[in-house]
């Protein structure tokens, strides 16, 4: 639905006295379920990570070759996105997952695996977990997953599940 | 003498199950175990410093997840504090909203939460779980699986499983390097029977995620976690090492749950005296404060275990029920082989089954309990028609639809033929004309012929070595010419790019709508609310095909 036509169909149902759940997207904000699916309510806002609309993901597309497998994966910002609609469900834990996950899209997938190990028990010293936090930070701003690994680094020491330097 | 009666009974089908006496030492207790902690909380300066008879000194691994993660602080000290028989009378009133509850549950300790439990009886619990499951709509998950990893089979199987009415599919392997044919056949399957039903392929962690990172699959639950340290550490994780596995899986626009269940820690020898419902509690939090949506329990593949001790049963309704106090999905079990007993296995469903959950079975078999390669399942593609039946009998929706003969061999011998044509293209290995006829008949494994094993394992390595995608399947399903099939796969990759399906409790319509706890929220309230099948459904579930119309008679 374009943006006038929602408009003026809020203005028939607030006068009608009839309150259509808020979707303070639409005035800038942040997103909540009355938005979701965003995949159906709010298309206009999802892109591939190389900026191509979701509409534009056609079996024609397909076969031309504009659309590759590098188009088929979610952005950060639309994870973020999703993080808001589930707060607005009071899943702020879910939500948090993801956030982590917004920030471990630019991780290649190989170096997504090893961290994954890095932080099974007796993988890693504590200097080893601690550099990996520094490196998410650093090298790919992942400041709230890297405060998950920092957490894990003590827990693990006082626990004794670090490799034995 | 010997009775007569005596003998009869010892030949009946639930005396080959195996029974034991509670033995609360090493974990043989239900619920309410001698050993178990007395429920307390205490926050200071937004820390807890005290969980469960726990100082924070004391604290395992898993004690301080649960503290730092999965708590809503600020009412914990109240609710804790609040009588258990008030809240589960809550929990059964229809008067009481899911909500109100919620925000109590999600506030709660672990032991706090099995202390309710142990307050409700299972018809309690059965309507505490129809008004806590998240998702309105209940739905159904199977297994399609056989023994010789037959992909033409698999494709047909998934082919008769999604048209039936599962909304997720979940196969696995014999021979491990069979899993990138499993998992393209069984997505096949599933969008030429259903469009839109999610697929899975259960193996271990890193082919699971490379597979789903290819888009070849949509979602994951076999992410194990467990109820004590030692047990979590055999399995080579930690609630932070699988917290950050879930967040992997998001960031690559996955769906995924967590899986766990009564009876795995007693199985693997550290229970620490613990019942196994407090144990699983302590699963639950952890599912919960990893911000995964959902979690898989009901025992699952340790069913045997709850089901041997007294009020086991109980538990495991009582360990979903927990799941969805705790506002996660859940796929509720009953998809492994618990007893020989037909009376006793449906007993055991009913409790899923009759109040709804968001997966009523996480592997209904859709094939032979001979093929099923998770143990055989509660119920197995030999029970299509009972289950149908008790849906019509009772008027409860189990998310499965009557069929005719007609339309499943015709999609059968579809997607049997649309795998035999995407093989060629990917030039992956061979299957003939015979294969495609003998899975589009087929009951299971048995009536297939044997297919040539090495040149299958090659050629699955050498598609991975490839680096082919769910593109590439697209592709070259459209190329031979099974557009409307390529189509199907395509949306569900696009899934991905907007991640609504990530939500709490997902599943995709035939037309790839996503009904989920967002938009599809549990309103129930007692008669005339909440879920109702009636309508087209109902219609569509009276219509078993063995049903005779009375005026074709006259």
């Amino acid at each position: 639905m374009d943006q006038l036509e929602k408009m003026i169909k809020d203005m028939v149902l607030e006068q009608m006295g009839k309150k259509p759940a808020t979707s303070s997207a639409s005035l800038g904000g942040g997103y909540t379920h009355a938005d979701y699916p965003l995949g159906e309510k709010r298309p206009e806002v999802l892109k591939t990570p190389t900026g191509k609309s979701i509409n534009e993901i056609t079996l024609d597309g397909v076969i031309s070759g504009n659309i590759t497998s590098q188009d088929v994966r979610i952005r950060p910002e639309t994870l973020e996105m999703q993080a808001q609609v589930a707060e607005s469900r009071g899943r702020s834990e879910f939500a948090s997952n993801l956030r982590r996950a917004a920030e471990l899209i630019e991780i290649p997938d190989e170096r997504l695996l090893e961290m994954y190990i890095a932080l099974r028990p007796y993988q890693s010293t504590k200097q080893d977990l601690l550099n990996m936090a520094r490196e998410m930070r650093e090298k790919y701003n992942a400041n709230i997953t890297a405060s998950l690994v920092e957490e894990a680094a003590q827990v693990y020491e006082s626990r004794g599940r670090l490799k034995k330097a | 003498m010997k009775s007569k009666r005596f003998e009869v009974l010892s030949q009946r089908m639930v005396n080959q199950d195996g029974f034991v006496k509670e033995w609360p030492e090493v974990g043989m207790v239900a619920m309410d175990g001698p050993a178990d902690p007395k429920p307390s909380i205490k926050v200071v300066n937004g820390k807890v410093t005290e969980l469960d008879g726990k100082q924070r000194a004391d604290f395992d691994m898993i004690d301080t997840f649960i503290a730092d993660h999965a708590i809503k602080l600020g009412r914990a000290e109240e609710v804790c504090n609040m009588c258990s028989i008030k809240i589960a009378k809550m929990l059964c009133d229809v008067n009481v909203s899911r909500e109100e509850i919620v925000a109590i549950t999600t506030a709660m300790t672990p032991a706090k939460i099995c202390e309710v439990m142990s307050k409700l009886n299972v018809v309690e619990m059965m309507m505490a779980m129809q008004k806590m499951r998240a998702r309105r709509t209940p739905s159904i998950q199977c297994h399609i699986t056989n023994v010789k990893d037959n992909p033409v089979l698999i494709a047909a199987d998934a082919a008769e499983g999604s048209y039936r009415g599962f909304s997720e599919m979940e196969t696995t392997v014999g021979i491990a390097r069979y899993a990138p044919f499993n998992a393209i056949a069984i997505l096949l399957g599933a969008q030429v029977g259903s469009p839109g039903v999610m697929t899975q392929c259960a193996v271990e962690e890193a082919t699971e995620l490379e597979l789903g990172i290819r888009g070849i699959t949509s979602y994951a639950e076999t992410v194990s976690i467990y109820g004590t340290e030692p047990v979590f550490i055999d399995g080579d994780d930690t609630p932070w090492s699988k917290a950050f596995l879930a967040s992997a899986y998001a960031s690559r626009g996955l769906k995924m749950r967590f899986t766990s269940g009564t009876g795995s820690e007693v199985l693997m020898g550290y229970a620490e005296g613990k019942s196994m419902l407090y144990l699983e509690a302590r699963c639950v939090f952890i599912a919960k404060g990893a911000g995964v949506q959902g979690l898989q329990n009901g025992s699952i593949s340790c069913i045997g275990v709850p089901g041997a001790v007294p009020s086991g049963i109980r538990a495991v309704l009582a360990e979903n029920l927990i799941a969805s106090c705790l506002d996660l999905e859940v796929a509720s079990g009953n998809d492994q082989t618990f007893s020989h007993s037909d009376m006793r296995r449906t007993a055991r469903l009913l409790m899923q089954f009759l109040p709804g959950t968001d997966y009523i079975c996480s592997g209904f078999s859709g094939v032979p309990n001979y093929d099923n390669m998770f143990a055989g399942s509660n119920v197995d593609a030999e029970d299509f028609d009972d289950f149908l039946v008790i849906q019509r009998d009772l008027r409860v929706d189990g998310g499965l639809r009557p069929v005719s003969e007609e339309e499943v061999v015709a999609l059968r011998n579809k997607a049997a033929k649309a795998l035999q044509a995407l093989f060629k293209e990917l030039n992956l290995s061979i299957i003939t004309d015979e294969e495609v006829e003998a899975a589009t008949y087929a009951h299971g494994s048995k009536d297939m012929p044997n297919r040539d094993v090495v040149a299958d394992l090659k050629a699955a390595g050498q598609m991975m070595d490839r680096g082919i995608t769910g593109i590439d399947i697209v592709k070259g399903l459209a190329k031979a010419g099974y557009q409307d099939i390529a189509n199907n796969v395509l949306n569900m990759l696009k899934q991905r790019v907007s991640g609504d399906y990530l939500h709490t409790s997902s599943f995709l319509t035939n037309d790839f709508k996503i009904v989920s706890a967002v938009n599809d929220v549990n309103d129930y309230k007692g008669p005339g609310s909440g879920y109702r099948l009636e309508g087209e459904r109902w219609e569509q579930v009276k219509n078993i095909p063995a049903a005779v119309d009375a005026n074709e008679l006259v």
